[in-house]
């Protein structure tokens, strides 16, 4: 082994009776046999099909645009175009969460009229009474384009009399970290390391295309059921629809996949739009096609490292500057690029940081929320430098980052105290020990392990000032009902919620049913997003459950003439914990509390910690809850004559807090971790001025069951979290160290690092030619 | 063009349909209420549309549904319910092979057609087997747990 | 926008070829479908009648006949995969459908359908041309045989005329003395398309002189080819690794490699004299 692991710091962690489990999760039955019904399954009677006109150009003036025909056609119900609808904005980047400045652009029209600014974005949409006759309709729409000047790299957009996306300028964002004196932390250095990176797009391929059906309802509200991963964006889709907010009724389906993906608007606006102007019931799916060209992709970064150390490793300076490619319109830019910044030095000890970032504007595809949200992009560039400053001093990549670690009770670069457990080394020298012996050379294939460590936050950003409500209620038959407007990704977001239920209530999981994601009928539980549900629903479902148990307990405590500290509640029986045979039957106790009018409900809001923003000059402040922290590790083999890499071994271990479903958790870990490993190796979204050249999956590869090995998931816990039962985050942490690991293990092959990922075989080819 | 008369007994049923010459089988099927069959990219690169087509596994994407005329059609859902789930349906549940779901029934089906000539296949014949259905979300670990799981009760005396 | 077609369900070869004579230009073939129901719903092949040869029997089979083995044109990919008689006589073919695309197209996907689609990355086509492949062309009015090399005439064009269709596919049994490998370069390790694929033959007589050789290159010109002049370099030679190595030099010097998404120009022909290189290494190393 080359390193040695040492043992856990020593947790007490309660042996409970269903959380930590690794059951089967309350949805996996019904996908299994196909009785989920998805977004794009549903149906209505007299439903339309709707579909939508995109732009051709990337950047362009629209000089001419005739519905006429199209209107004309016999099947056709309604064709809208940004005429009919001119109040039909979205403001997409949260500027009233924050009471920050409305930025260039961030005001998005829902169908473009005058000028188009990316290739795929939305003129018109039609309705009809198939799908054949709304596609018939668009090719009947009429549009004449005068191109104007596009801008097509990040960098060329910062200059002066480049090509202006959206007045006053190109850029969308800044953010800027000052902490110490980063010029006195380079004197001190025996050694300075420049690197300059680049990351690239990641299309999120989740399986399940957009979809969705809306229809107004017999209140007169506008109802869409569809595939998202935010009900609460009934607020702004009301806004836009020109209706008031309690008139837009969303019903989340379950979410053929997410990752960020389904976080922005996607069709339930358009959807809207339709529903509203024909009075009738609308489906809209898109093709794949369309999906690679309607939503976000992951930000594009440039990110330069400069950084100070001593002969020991120890970072003295760490200045970093990065440019991200925000697209036509900002949408999550900024917070993007927020995360980006903060988690930019990495998970170390620097007493001397300058950060600047830059989100620009261009005619690009644009860009916002993928699972990880700017951290994976920030973790490429630092651990790819800890490992370039390892090579340089002569030193072993882990005894580097040692010297470096954050500890509990460190302050990250904007002055954030951590309070939880910082496994670092805990995590790198296991999934290094995972590996085991490393693989001999053979032939012209070069064989090398690398890993990387990472902190990653869970739960928003703590100015957004987030909660979460959830609904917890015994039922007269001894069965739970949760309610709670989670969106289940897939991820086990709802599973969670009846694991802590039940064993809050003592029942089986089998007795918890969850009723989940409508913004109309159960109680708001925020976005699946951010790596918050388990963190924030969780803890409202706690809560919730704990107050229905301490009404069950006090009316036990009465029937036993035992105090309520003596008596404990499992397998759906009250017990005294001294004599377990003595019990009262869950159903029995239910029915005294009912009929002696006591409360077998409750519904808790659970609040994240409130702050104030950061100072905008320096950066100091708190921005999230908490972190996790793990490492991944990978062994590669490279062949020098072909470039080809292969994955040999891979091994994942993340401090998680506590798990909740252990089998979701490890689900999270591979997943996530595969997603990672084909950001950093495989996956290629190739853009020339401003369009998509890979624009289906038969060109944007993603991985197969052939590809990787089976990531070893190595699970810790620490119980320090801030979640229930001591949890911390894993779903987006998960993919967040899968790429530079392997870049890492690359770099250790071939004795030459390629500071750019996806890591395909031209790129080895020429890395080893520069060497 | 004309729409044709044809035939298809799918998961025990039989329907007659009038469709277009150029709609596909899948498009077919999910007209017919068989949604279980999933939609992921039109093109065979994704298999979550996969189904058994005379006891053969395909992309009912690239079928034209008046090729499948008088042709045996298995989906996911025929192969079991919730109250009587087939093996490999009770161990995706069980290992966590399932997130979102959507990939299921095509991973399932394609389980299936290679159970059905091996019923104790090596992880990397279950690899192979399912290199024509995306999964997105697990990773595929647990699916192939899954498989070898299903392929073990299966052995002991379960349905087939 | 999905294409309005007619389509025609032949109950036999007869029928089928009644048809295809029918409509002369305005017929297509439809086989397994796996390229051409996408086609269609990208609007290609509007107003055009299909004939579905899905279902013949008579383009089916793989058989032994007279010194060659011969097989249907709709024998599908898994057919040969599971073949005894193309894992004894194929293996180069076998070892390419193993890595065609993925199971569930393999189960449709034809083998007349792979090479009439002429695409410069077909799987099937350089080891059908390593192994001296010929196939048959069949019409209402005639059949002939045609080398495979020639019958592949550029990007997506063949000599395929009107009214024809692919009935067989034949190559000579190889001799006991020859042997073959097959390499893929792909982004992915399963269900990619071809960034260069390359099969060869190697056949030697007792003393380990080489009779002759094939090298075939796929997704590195426009149509998969033979480098002729490099098997002409080994014939009458015994092969050693600087023979070779500049037998892979000749062939990658004969492709014509374009950029795409895919790959570069430069890194295919880099990578293109490796793997003929490894191939007739590999080859000669099996028969030693």
């Amino acid at each position: 082994m080359k390193y040695q692991v040492k043992p856990l710091p020593q947790v007490n962690l309660p042996e409970l009776r269903t959380v930590g489990k690794p059951l089967r999760k309350v949805d996996a039955m019904g996908k299994a046999v196909g009785d989920t019904v998805y977004a794009g399954d549903y149906s209505m009677p007299r439903m339309l099909h709707g579909k939508v006109f995109r732009s051709k150009q990337s950047s362009a003036r629209i000089t001419r645009l005739d519905v006429s025909k199209a209107r004309a056609l016999p099947g056709v119900a309604c064709v809208i175009t940004g005429f009919d609808v001119p109040n039909a904005r979205l403001v997409s980047d949260m500027p009233g969460q924050t009471g920050q400045k409305q930025r260039a652009g961030s005001d998005v029209p829902v169908l473009a009229s005058e000028q188009v600014r990316f290739y795929g974005e939305p003129i018109a949409l039609v309705a009809a009474e198939t799908l054949e006759i709304a596609d018939k309709a668009l090719s009947l729409i009429e549009i004449d384009y005068e191109p104007l000047p596009g801008v097509y790299d990040p960098l060329e957009a910062m200059k002066p009399g480049a090509p202006i996306v959206t007045p006053p300028d190109n850029i969308v964002a800044r953010w800027k970290i000052r902490k110490g004196d980063v010029e006195s932390g380079f004197e001190q250095a025996d050694l300075i390391v420049e690197n300059t990176f680049r990351i690239p797009y990641q299309e999120h391929a989740y399986l399940e295309p957009e979809a969705g059906v809306a229809w107004i309802d017999e209140r007169g509200a506008i109802t869409i059921r569809v595939s998202t991963q935010v009900i609460e964006h009934f607020r702004t889709i009301a806004r836009a629809v020109g209706v008031r907010q309690n008139k837009i009724h969303i019903q989340g389906t379950m979410v053929g996949g997410g990752f960020g993906g389904k976080e922005d608007i996607t069709i339930e606006i358009y959807l809207a739009l339709l529903a509203k102007h024909t009075a009738r019931p609308v489906k809209m799916v898109y093709t794949r096609e369309e999906s690679f060209l309607a939503h976000a992709k992951r930000h594009p970064y440039v990110i330069k490292h400069r950084t100070g150390v001593k002969k020991n490793g120890q970072i003295t300076a760490s200045k970093i500057e990065m440019i991200s490619d925000s697209g036509a319109y900002p949408y999550l830019s900024p917070y993007v690029l927020l995360y980006t910044t903060v988690m930019a030095p990495g998970p170390y000890r620097i007493n001397n940081v300058q950060v600047d970032a830059i989100s620009v504007a261009t005619n690009n595809p644009y860009t916002s929320a993928f699972r990880g949200f700017g951290g994976p992009q920030a973790c490429f560039a630092y651990e790819q430098q800890m490992d370039d400053i390892a090579r340089q001093l002569g030193l072993d990549p882990l005894e580097v980052r040692k010297v470096n670690f954050l500890r509990t009770g460190d302050c990250t670069a904007t002055g954030q105290v951590i309070e939880s457990a910082t496994w670092l080394e805990e995590t790198a020298t296991r999934a290094m020990a995972a590996l085991g012996e490393q693989t001999p050379d053979y032939g012209s294939v070069k064989i090398g392990q690398g890993f990387a460590s990472y902190f990653q936050s869970y739960g928003r950003i703590t100015w957004m000032h987030d909660t979460s409500q959830a609904w917890v209620g015994l039922e007269l038959d001894g069965t739970v009902t949760i309610r709670a407007g989670v969106p289940d990704l897939g991820a086990g977001q709802a599973n969670s919620l009846c694991q802590i239920a039940a064993e809050v209530l003592g029942v089986p999981l089998e007795r918890v049913t969850i009723y989940t994601t409508d913004s109309a009928l159960t109680p708001l539980s925020g976005t699946s997003t951010a790596t918050r549900q388990l963190y924030m629903s969780g803890n409202a479902a706690l809560m919730a459950a704990t107050a229905v148990r301490n009404v069950l307990l006090n009316r036990a405590s009465k029937y036993f003439e035992e105090d309520i500290e003596a008596l404990d509640i499992a397998d759906g029986k009250a017990f005294i914990k001294s004599d377990p045979s003595q019990t009262l039957d869950l159903v029995d106790l239910a029915k005294m509390c009912a009929s002696e009018g006591m409360h077998l409900s409750n519904l808790a809001l659970f609040k994240a910690p409130f702050t104030d923003p950061i100072n905008p000059e320096t950066g100091q402040g708190q921005v999230w809850p908490d972190f996790t922290f793990g490492s991944f590790a990978v062994e590669a083999a490279v062949d020098t004559e072909t470039g080809e890499v292969t994955i040999l071994k891979a091994a994942a271990c993340h401090d998680i807090g506590r798990a909740i479903n252990r089998a979701a958790a490890e689900g999270q870990i591979i997943g996530g971790g595969m997603q990672g490993l084909g950001y950093g190796l495989m996956e290629n979204l190739i853009v020339k001025e401003g369009v998509i050249k890979t624009p289906s999956l038969t060109e944007y590869l993603i991985p197969t069951s052939m590809d990787y090995p089976d990531i070893q998931a190595i699970i810790l816990e620490s119980g320090t979290g801030l979640g229930p039962f001591g949890a911390k985050g894993i779903g987006e942490p998960s993919l967040t160290p899968a790429a530079p690991a392997a870049a890492s293990a690359i770099a250790n092959a071939l004795g030459v690092s390629i500071p750019e990922i996806p890591i395909t075989p031209e790129k080895v080819l020429a890395a080893l030619e520069r060497a | 063009m004309k729409p044709q008369m044809i035939t298809l007994h799918i998961n025990g049923r039989t329907h007659y349909v009038a469709l277009n010459p150029n709609l596909t089988l899948l498009v077919a099927l999910r007209d017919l209420g068989y949604t279980d069959v999933k939609s992921g990219c039109e093109k065979g690169d994704c298999g979550a549309c996969a189904v058994f087509l005379n006891g053969v596994a395909v992309n009912s994407c690239l079928v034209l549904a008046a090729q499948a005329d008088e042709g045996e059609i298995l989906t996911a859902a025929g192969l079991g319910t919730s109250e009587h789930p087939h093996p490999l349906q009770t161990a995706f549940s069980d290992a966590g092979a399932i997130q979102c779901g959507y990939c299921t029934p095509g991973m399932i089906i394609s389980a299936k057609a290679l159970l059905d000539h091996k019923p104790h296949p090596t992880d990397a014949e279950i690899r192979d087997a399912i290199s024509g259905n995306l999964c997105r979300c697990t990773g595929y670990a647990q699916i192939i747990q899954a498989v070898q799981s299903a392929a073990e009760k299966m052995d002991a005396g379960g349905e087939g | 926008m999905q294409s309005e077609i007619e389509l025609h369900h032949p109950k036999n070869l007869a029928e089928a070829l009644t048809l295809l004579a029918h409509y002369g230009p305005d017929g297509k073939l439809l086989a397994g479908g796996t390229n051409m129901v996408v086609e269609l719903r990208d609007g290609h092949h509007n107003g055009k009648s299909l004939v579905d040869l899905s279902h013949l029997k008579e383009l089916r089979g793989i058989s032994k006949q007279d010194g060659y083995i011969v097989i249907g044109g709709g024998t599908t990919i898994t057919e040969l995969i599971d073949h005894p008689l193309i894992g004894a006589h194929a293996g180069i073919l076998r070892e390419a459908a193993r890595l065609f695309a993925n199971p569930l197209v393999r189960n449709r996907a034809t083998v007349a359908g792979n090479l009439v689609d002429a695409s410069p990355a077909a799987d099937t086509a350089p080891p059908l041309l390593a192994l001296n492949a010929e196939v048959q062309l069949m019409s209402q009015v005639a059949t002939r045989w045609i080398k495979l090399e020639d019958f592949i005439t550029g990007v997506r064009r063949t000599l395929l005329q009107p009214g024809e269709l692919l009935y067989a596919i034949r190559w000579p049994v190889p001799s006991a003395r020859s042997a073959g490998a097959y390499t893929k370069v792909g982004l992915r390790k399963a269900d990619a398309i071809s960034v260069l694929s390359t099969a060869v033959m190697v056949e030697l007589d007792d003393v380990g002189v080489c009779q002759q050789t094939s090298i075939a290159l796929g997704a590195v010109s426009p149509k998969p080819f033979r480098a002729h002049e490099a098997e002409a370099l080994l014939k009458g030679k015994v092969l050693d690794s600087a023979l070779i190595a500049e037998a892979a030099r000749l062939a990658a010097e004969s492709t014509r490699p374009i950029d795409d998404i895919r790959g570069t120009a430069a890194y295919r022909k880099r990578v293109v004299a490796v793997t003929v290189r490894r191939l007739l290494t590999k080859a000669v190393e099996v028969l030693k």
